[in-house]
């Protein structure tokens, strides 16, 4: 009797162990049909009285700008619409941590696309953001403005559609401390040849290598240093055909000329010895210790770097000085933009959400909070107070035509043809190559990518 | 008493069957489904899939990057599995044999490194390394040889074998403590023996102390090579991200950036497969040429 007793409890084991088994592995489609249909009304995005209301799902990446700007802006929204329930999904890892539920169809209702990990040319790809072109046309800024006009810069294009809003312009150029310049009279170059007797006369007086990037990620180079000089070199066009890859791009004339500048700097030693193994923040970190004079990076170096500025440093910022000298200074955008999923729940919220982040007032706070600029125009930056000297310098800078030229790129550069490019970039600036080498590796890297493509 | 066939099948199912079902979840499903996966152009973000067959396969084999990637493993295979396997032994047999006092302390420090995750350890040797503070070059600079300090993980020729030098460390420890074992099990009376005929310590290390603990030499061996094909990614991922300019890449972190930096999870799958080929020939080639027949003496 005890035997059987022992053995039909067993068996009992057994079978729910079985049965856990298949609940754990049944495929989840009640759920995800559960999610996507709005029968139940808590989702449905407008309460009785036509108000808006259910769940709001924001999804931010929090980098170098921080995030109490995003609070400010949904302590507002939620001021604004009581009866929205913002749920963030936030911090520097959010992009992988949300890629889960975005393969599994049940995206956030509002992504802010930036940071590691995200890319919004693979979103839309992908077909996962809401096409916003229509809606765009009726959105206006708090003075009634069209915010389809005051743009600093348009939002991509993808074949004549709008997937995404650019919200944060940021620019690539180059960092120095203008206090150390000031003290030691050195130059601030304006263009490759002051560049290059700037920093012979920095090397000479300091003995250091004066030019640091991150090696670990040469794109930081590309976008912030050669992406102007493409731009100054050959305008729009060239910096296009570059980006896309296009056949002989990179083994065109201008091209090539830039990239002996760069071989020129290897040569003369202007680069960092170590900076193949720096990352993102030991370079800007080098930077503020005056192991090296300057830095192609965004404006998102001084907040991000808040903690260890060291005192009296003092940040001055300058378009990248790649171009030849009877070239201007030339610029190009990085924009970070904001976006509607494709299958957003509450796609009424999400639109309210989007229109009330986008406003003069919230362009001024956002640089208050960033020290960076929303892709907003008509936003006075001198009138405030704690907006850094250096950004209503560049912001002036930036806006007028004589002294720096703005170039576009027609959308980020896919990583498929970024990455084989940086790293043959990286082999250029650690000597190991000639700008003839890298302009062919480079060529052959564009040819693949063309034939994946097709 | 005795047990009845059913109760004989029913304790039998008890042991297997969860068993089974967590082998199943969490090696067969994986295994299978990247499989797969290595069958369509999939960026491994939406849930936009495309069959395409043997594309990812004929995009493996035309890779320039691939078989450096391999070289890299291999390379870091040999240098750790004789790298550990050296200093493992020698520690060992000095811990045992050699009757040092300290000997539980220097197992202690000795296994240190194995308590420690692999990022952590990967952190703190980019900064020995680091070319301006780090404590190698400044070491260097202190006996003199200032010529030879170098940006080592910056270096194209130096970041590969600059990656060696923390897996070993960090490997020492476990296997020393495994060999230590094998060894205490070998009974004194031959180490008597071979000392009445008048073997020599040296003598005695190679004709008692490695016959005998041959089965934990081997086991030591094919897991070091296991674990660097699997898991020599991390290490490479944390000190160098692969660069500078692919110079450090090995499959796993080759995986890692095709998947989830440039989007192509399909490919990234197939390089998986390829990582599992690769994995199961060398072992099995390890197990041809380490079978020995069991020492008796």
């Amino acid at each position: 009797m005890k035997g059987i007793k022992k053995s039909r409890i067993l068996f009992l084991f057994v079978a729910m162990l079985l049965i856990a088994f298949t609940v754990a592995c049944s495929n989840d489609e009640d759920a995800g049909g559960d999610a996507d249909s709005d029968s139940d009304g808590n989702d449905t995005g407008s309460s009785e009285d036509g108000g808006i209301s259910g769940d709001l799902e924001l999804q931010y990446f929090v980098g170098g700008y921080g995030d109490s700007w995003w609070k400010e802006v949904i302590a507002g929204f939620k001021e604004e619409y009581p009866d929205v329930n913002v749920i963030e999904h936030a911090g520097p890892n959010i992009n992988e941590e949300m890629r889960s539920r975005w393969v599994s169809n049940d995206p956030p209702d509002v992504v802010y696309i930036d940071g590691a990990g995200s890319s919004e040319a693979q979103m839309v790809e992908d077909g996962q953001l809401m096409n916003l072109s229509d809606w765009l046309q009726d959105i206006e800024l708090e003075n009634g403005d069209k915010l389809v006009d005051s743009f600093i810069v348009e939002p991509a294009n993808y074949d004549g559609d709008v997937y995404t809003l650019p919200l944060v312009f940021d620019t690539w150029g180059t960092w120095y401390d203008r206090a150390l310049f000031e003290d030691k009279g050195f130059e601030v170059p304006t263009d490759f040849e002051s560049l290059m007797s700037s920093m012979e006369e920095i090397k000479e007086s300091e003995g250091i290598d004066p030019f640091v990037t991150s090696g670990q990620h040469p794109y930081y180079f590309l976008r912030g240093a050669l992406y102007p000089a493409f731009g100054a070199a050959g305008g729009e066009e060239l910096l296009t055909s570059v980006i896309k890859g296009e056949e002989g791009a990179w083994t065109s004339e201008p091209v090539l000329e830039v990239m002996k500048r760069v071989e020129r700097m290897a040569d003369e030693g202007m680069f960092d010895s170590g900076l193949g193994a720096l990352n993102h923040t030991q370079s800007q970190m080098n930077f503020l210790l005056h192991d090296n004079a300057f830095i192609p990076v965004g404006f998102w170096l001084p907040n991000e770097m808040a903690n260890d500025i060291p005192d009296g440093f003092e940040f001055g910022f300058i378009p990248s000085p790649m171009q030849a000298p009877d070239e201007t200074f030339a610029i190009v955008p990085d924009l970070r933009p904001l976006a509607i999923a494709e299958n957003a729940e509450n796609p009424e919220a999400a639109k309210a959400f989007v229109e009330f982040a986008f406003t003069r007032d919230y362009a001024m706070s956002f640089s208050e909070h960033t020290g960076a600029i929303m892709n907003l125009t008509e936003v006075d930056l001198s009138q405030s107070d704690e907006v850094p000297v250096y950004l209503t310098e560049a912001n002036a800078m930036i806006n007028d035509p004589d002294q720096v030229q703005i170039y576009n790129k027609p959308h980020p550069m896919s990583s498929d043809l970024e990455t084989p490019v940086g790293n043959a970039l990286m082999s250029l600036m650690l000597g190991n190559a000639s700008a003839e080498e890298f302009v062919e590796a480079a060529e052959k890297a564009a040819a693949e990518y063309r034939s994946s493509n097709e | 008493m005795v047990q009845s066939k059913k109760q004989k099948y029913l304790f039998l199912a008890f042991c297997l069957i969860p068993t089974f079902i967590m082998f199943a979840i969490f090696t067969l499903y994986p295994l299978f489904s990247g499989l797969y996966y290595s069958f369509f152009d999939w960026s491994g973000s939406s849930q936009n899939k495309e069959f395409v067959g043997l594309a990812n396969y004929i995009k493996l084999v035309k890779d320039a990057i691939i078989p450096n990637t391999i070289i890299h493993d291999y390379f870091l295979v040999a240098t750790k599995v004789i790298g550990i396997m050296v200093l493992a032994l020698f520690f060992a047999v000095a811990l045992t044999q050699l009757k040092i006092k300290e000997a539980p302390f220097y197992r202690i420090v000795f296994f240190f490194p194995n308590i420690m995750s692999v990022v952590v350890i990967g952190i703190l040797w980019t900064f020995i390394y680091n070319p301006n503070l780090g404590l190698v070059n400044s070491g260097l600079e202190f006996i003199g040889l200032e010529s030879w300090a170098k940006p080592w993980l910056g270096d194209e020729d130096w970041a590969l074998p600059s990656l060696v030098l923390p897996s070993v460390w960090a490997g020492i420890g476990l296997f020393m403590l495994l060999l230590m074992g094998g060894i205490s099990n070998v009974s004194k009376s031959y180490y008597e023996a071979a000392e009445l005929d008048g073997a020599s310590e040296w003598q005695q290390f190679w004709k008692v102390t490695l016959p005998l603990i041959w089965p934990q030499v081997k086991i030591s061996i094919l897991y070091i090579v296991i674990t660097t094909l699997n898991g020599s990614f991390i290490i490479v991922q944390v000190m160098t991200g692969g660069g500078p300019n692919n110079s450090t890449h090995v499959m796993g972190s080759y995986l890692y950036q095709q998947a989830f930096v440039q989007y192509n999870f399909g490919y990234g799958a197939t390089i998986g497969v390829m990582i599992l080929i690769l994995s199961l020939l060398t072992v099995l080639i390890l197990q041809f040429f380490m079978r020995r027949d069991k020492v008796e003496y």
